[in-house]
């Protein structure tokens, strides 16, 4: 929606925006099966706080991606080489908050044995599923659904809530309610929308409007949805191959393939890359697609204590002194797997020392950049980018389009030796259906517009000169510069502000501000968070599961709701129930001093801050001061 | 007891110690309810240890937080060697990996170029890149010739239009959009279960699925010819599976006895057992009776879980697969798993079964959880395809009347053999005879073996491998059926050899060519592309045969 710049611009916002949500209401006949309820012109998540002047001009739909045109609120996420790369440490709670949350689940624990056994006896229709009858073994034994039947369900309200329409900036929810103790949900047929610090939009492209959604039609207009066949019997189209090649030029890799999802990417490469009398090591808290592939690949696994580089060395001086296990033979090859960015800590993985440590011990690195592709670094081109190390140093480096691009499915970079081989003997590239040519649009347009498409444009905020790197197709190209314009369908038009890489700048630097914003804001308040500060991803430690309750409830019950992601056993540790937040370019500044002052007071409500910050801060403060406390470089 | 050789002065000792551990013993029993808690400990235990770990932890959890620190099994085992750091230091500089990958062979090279690549859309009839001619196509899974639909993109648009494309997070956090509980309810109704789950590809649908309820101790009873994506499920499930002869019922029933003689005879407990196996099979296009297998899963009490990739949205009338083909009602099958991106042209896969066995995966289903969700775009690409079957089931009666045709055509040629099923809308062709493996000595002499082999031994439940596996020749056979392809492509129709990863599935499926037979062409264009793949074979077949026996 354009605003238009006459002077009374705050009159005509507000009849433009009713009529953008007219045209919503028109288009969404068929798939809501609730009546569409239109938002309040007056909420602030669907109008800017403040009107736009006479010379801005937004081509977002706010609730999409935020309106904010200050350019203080702007921040390049790049490794000061100043800083140093402090270990991942767990921060306990005192005392009388951890032995509350123990003693919750022992309660739970109690309770839910207790419950179990009288209602085997006297509810036996309710529990059929779980005991063995008729000769058949129970489907899911008790046991195993023990902590979903008794701890989860208890929470079910907060997890897996429906929503419908662009998962952007805000997200509307489609409003249950339960009538069995959380068993089933029934929609009530009304909706709430509310601020989304829950998807993985990091660069905001979940996005029903603008350049990247125009292009995905045309896409799909001339592609349709699918291409019907594995890659490598039918499913390649010269669609895929510009998509490779441009991935490859993002990361600054020879060469690269796209498998049609992220998990699949993992767990269908590992398998063919190593095998019996290899050793993969591997972080303790990998994703469990990374677990899913080695447990296939039939490679002795060893885990490291998280991204810790004294434990990562005392076991490779281990492993390769020892040999395989019972012959000593030496290991084919070692393979280190990491990812660039974790999505329940926050934790950045410490490059510099890992690449010292190949330096010496020779193992092969693999970094699954899922979440840090597109949200790390000054150009956007992930863990690499940010730490200003040679991608080509690297191995593999794995990513998926889920998350910074708005887009499906993963990515596998590397040599073209490599990525040749993997084309041949991964199992998705001969089983699996190929990706979808509407998501190839989408991942090709996202990642152009990040990269800006020569002719070259002047970049600010350039770290270091450029370094050369090998090129895919024979043209021009300088990691990590802007793509040569043969990279893009020749279909493909894309508006001026995506062509020129402007738009991407703005959405990495964003996304760097906030982050950076609502990481230390909240240290500064007096929350226990973990991971880095350049990190989208914010977790905040609540420890108690009844805590992580009340604290997605009290958010969303607010006058402006706020959806919110809380965690906790089994994907954390017993005690570090947290509730996670990912920062996207989409957010403005207002929206993450929203969720500031809602942490304030929740906090305050649930007894929440026992950081060991020295100096804390007021909220006020925390607001005033933002620009502040984003460019300190520690927070005391 | 064995105290006789010890010091009799310590006789009182222990008599002391075994009357006290009686008494302990009979005062525990007599407790209330100590049975249940010594059967509750045992269960638990066996269930999951990780679980009674987790509880004896908690219960000491004060000491745990007093003394915590973590500790790594390290350097455990009586393997270890110690090494002194300078010893370590050597051992580290002298280790010199293999590379990470090997180079391509320049014929691996060649092959891999020479994947058909389209410009612009895959359908019945695309265009290559390399040459820019328009070919029919026999490859792609576009059974039912919904590529492309106009229904579908434009459906999909509207849908990019209110959804934007990617969902950007796991159903679990706020990626459960409504068109995918849509489509659940859709796919839940087109087949009659009471609920089904979508994940968000084909291909890692079924190994999540499989695991997700068979864990170590459960049994499966699977069929020897199954898929890839099913061998990794049974890998990563870590159970007990037993094999049976490739859609041979009388050997599956043998071995549904054998396991419950077994369970009688060892006095193991009833774990879950499930007979794994697919509606119509990837590897050959045989097709499963199903009222019969389901007919012995019930008299054993067995669970069946059934990969229908490729006949749902193929068979029956309105494309329902196997139970609509059979009229046996879906609820029979206990996890019925299917693609959306075969027939419905979209992408992911679905499990439909009870409310309990689907909302277990939505908890356990480990590419369910940890995934992002499809597109919804993609979402309501499979709803659409549902309703364009539903609605009007012409889109099936020209798939099932073009795979009659192609039958016809290719059953007249000599010298092929075609595993599938008559009704299969995959085809395998395979050669008649097969090509022994090539060792130097026998190469001239041996001939081919025909493709019966005498079932002279019976087959071992716990191999993969059948009694008699049939001896050929990958690469010969290969290079063979390859030339059938580039001769069908000289002559406009673009077929392929099925596609395998040589070396890493665990028995090499026999090559073969493989055909999709689409409703997407006419009937001319079906019996043209039949009557090339027929002309290719019979000239590659007798030009091989003019170069001697020691190539055929
Ligand atoms: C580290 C990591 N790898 C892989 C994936 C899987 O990606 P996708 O959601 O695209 O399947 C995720 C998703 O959460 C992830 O966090």
């Amino acid at each position: 929606m354009r605003i238009p710049d006459d002077d009374d611009a705050a009159s005509d916002t507000s009849l433009s925006i009713r009529s953008s949500l007219r045209t919503e209401d028109d288009s969404s006949t068929t798939y809501s099966r609730s009546p569409d309820d239109s938002d309040d012109p007056s909420d602030e998540l669907v109008t800017p706080l403040q009107p736009p002047n006479s010379t801005q001009q937004f081509t977002t739909r706010h609730t999409e991606f935020g309106h904010c045109a200050n350019e203080d609120y702007r921040h390049v996420s790049a490794f000061k080489p100043t800083a140093k790369i402090v270990p991942f440490v767990e921060e306990d709670p005192p005392y009388y908050i951890l032995l509350p949350t123990y003693f919750s689940y022992i309660m739970l624990i109690i309770f839910g044995h207790i419950r179990d056994f009288f209602g085997k006896r006297f509810r036996s229709q309710s529990y059929r599923h779980l005991m063995p009858s008729n000769g058949y073994a129970a489907m899911n034994s008790d046991f195993d659904s023990f902590y979903t039947r008794r701890l989860k369900q208890r929470m079910d309200d907060c997890f897996s809530r429906p929503i419908t329409g662009v998962p952007g900036r805000t997200v509307m929810l489609l409003d249950r309610v339960s009538h069995d103790n959380k068993l089933s949900f029934n929609l009530t047929g009304s909706k709430t929308r509310a601020l989304n610090t829950a998807s993985y939009n990091y660069l905001g492209f979940a996005q029903a409007e603008g350049g990247c959604a125009d292009a995905v039609e045309e896409g799909i207009r001339r592609y349709g949805m699918s291409s019907c066949s594995p890659r490598l019997e039918a499913g390649t189209t010269d669609l895929h191959q510009q998509a490779e090649a441009l991935v490859a030029k993002f990361v600054g890799e020879e060469d690269a393939m796209i498998a049609s999802m992220g998990f699949a990417t993992n767990s269908t490469t590992l398998p063919a890359l190593v095998g019996k009398g290899c050793l993969v090591i591997s972080d303790e808290l990998n994703h469990a697609s990374i677990r899913f592939g080695v447990r296939l690949s039939g490679a002795n696994v060893r885990t490291f204590k998280h991204n810790d580089m004294g434990s990562l060395e005392a076991l490779l001086r281990e492993v390769i002194s020892q040999g395989q296990p019972r012959t000593h033979r030496p290991w084919k090859k070692i393979l280190l797997i990491v990812e660039g960015l974790y999505s329940m800590e926050g934790t950045l993985v410490n490059l510099p020392g890992i690449m010292e440590l190949k330096q010496k011990y020779k193992f092969y690195l693999y970094v699954d950049e899922a979440h840090s592709i597109g949200a790390l670094g000054p150009h956007g081109r992930g863990v690499a980018d940010y730490f200003s190390i040679d991608p080509a140093q690297i191995d593999i480096l794995m990513g998926t389009f889920t998350k910074s691009f708005g887009a499906a499915g993963g990515y596998i970079a590397g040599s073209r030796a490599l990525i040749s081989q993997l084309r041949r003997r991964s199992h998705a590239t001969c089983y699996s259906e190929s990706v979808s040519p509407a998501v190839l649009t989408q991942i090709i347009a996202s990642m152009g517009s990040i990269m800006g498409i020569s002719p070259p444009v002047p970049q600010p905020a350039m770290s270091d000169p450029p370094k050369s790197s090998a090129d895919v197709r024979g043209e021009m190209y300088v990691y990590p510069g802007p793509a040569p314009a043969s990279a893009l369908p020749t279909w493909m038009n894309l508006p001026p502000q995506l062509k020129d890489g402007s738009e991407g700048r703005t959405r990495l630097r964003r996304l760097a501000f906030n982050s950076r914003y609502l990481s230390r804001g909240l240290k500064k308040l007096g929350f226990i968070t973990y991971g880095h500060a350049d990190s989208p991803i914010v977790p905040l430690l609540l420890f108690n599961p009844g805590k992580m309750v009340l604290f997605s409830r009290l958010m969303l019950a607010r006058k402006l709701p706020i959806i919110v992601v809380v965690v906790g056993y089994p994907a954390t540790p017993l005690i570090s129930g947290r509730v996670r937040f990912c920062m996207s370019a989409a957010h403005t500044k207002e929206d993450v001093d929203f969720i500031l002052k809602a942490c304030d007071e929740i906090g305050d409500l649930l007894d929440l801050k026992h950081g060991h910050v020295k100096e804390r801060w007021s909220i006020e403060e925390v607001l005033r001061r933002s620009g502040e406390l984003v460019e300190m470089e520690e927070v005391e | 007891m064995a105290t006789s050789s010890i010091n009799p002065n310590l006789e009182p000792v222990f008599a002391f110690l075994q009357s006290t551990y009686s008494m302990i013993e009979s005062t525990w029993n007599r407790v209330p309810g100590s049975a249940v808690v010594a059967r509750y400990i045992r269960s638990s235990h066996q269930n999951d240890p990780g679980r009674t770990l987790l509880e004896v932890l908690l219960i000491i959890f004060a000491v745990r937080t007093l003394l915590q620190s973590r500790t790594r099994a390290e350097g455990s085992g009586k393997n270890f060697i110690s090494l002194s750091e300078k010893e370590i230091d050597e051992l580290v500089d002298d280790w010199v990996p293999e590379s990470l990958v090997q180079p391509l062979s320049p014929q691996e090279q060649h092959e891999l170029d020479n994947v058909p690549v389209f410009q612009g859309p895959a359908g019945s009839k695309p265009k290559l890149l390399s040459t820019g001619k328009t070919v029919m196509n026999l490859v792609s899974y576009n059974f039912t010739g919904l590529a492309g639909d106009e229904r579908i993109t434009s459906r999909a648009i509207e849908t990019l239009r209110k959804y934007g494309l990617g969902s950007c997070g796991p159903p679990g956090f706020y990626g459960t959009i409504d068109v995918h509980m849509n489509l659940e309810e859709d796919i839940a109704s087109f087949l009659g279960t009471e609920a089904a789950i979508i994940y968000s590809q084909g291909f890692s649908t079924i190994s999540s699925v499989i695991p997700a309820f068979c864990k170590r101790g459960d049994i499966i009873v699977a069929d020897r010819g199954v898929n890839f994506a099913i061998h990794k499920g049974i890998q990563i499930s870590r159970s007990t599976v037993r094999w049976y002869d490739h859609n041979d019922l009388r050997s599956l029933e043998e071995v549904l006895q054998s396991v419950e003689k077994e369970r009688i005879k060892k006095r193991l407990p009833l774990t879950r057992r499930f007979i794994v196996t697919e509606g119509i099979f990837e590897n050959d296009g045989a097709m499963l009776d199903l009222p019969k297998v389901i007919a012995l899963k019930n008299k054993y009490k067995f669970r069946l879980c059934l990969d229908e990739s490729f006949s749902f949205g193929t068979l029956g009338r309105t494309g329902r697969g196997l139970t609509e083909l059979y009229n046996v009602p879906a609820t029979e099958v206990d996890l019925l798993v299917g693609s959306l991106a075969n027939a419905f042209c979209a992408a992911g896969g679905f499990c439909a079964g009870s409310i309990h066995v689907v909302n277990h995966q939505r908890i356990n289903g480990t590419s369910f959880v940890f995934s992002a969700s499809m597109p919804a775009s993609l979402a309501v690409s499979s709803s659409e395809a549902i309703q364009i079957l539903t609605n009007n089931p012409t889109h099936l009666t020209t798939l099932h009347e073009n795979v009659r045709l192609i039958r016809s055509i290719l059953e007249k040629v000599d010298g092929i053999h075609i595993p599938s099923h008559a009704a299969s809308p995959l085809i395998h062709i395979q050669l008649a005879k097969s090509i022994p493996p090539s060792s130097p000595a026998t190469k001239s002499m041996k001939r081919g073996h025909s493709l019966e082999p005498i079932q002279t031994v019976k087959s071992n439940a716990q191999s993969v491998l059948p009694a008699n596996p049939l001896q050929f020749d990958i690469e010969a056979e290969e290079r063979i059926l390859q030339d059938v392809v580039e001769e069908a492509l000289a002559q406009g129709v673009l077929i392929t050899r099925a596609k395998r990863l040589r070396g890493q599935e665990i028995v090499e499926p026999r090559p073969a060519i493989k055909l999709a037979v689409t409703a997407g062409l006419n009937r001319k264009d079906t019996e043209r592309t039949a009557t090339v793949i027929k002309n290719a074979f019979v000239k590659v077949l007798a030009r091989k045969k003019k170069a001697g026996p020691m190539l055929v």
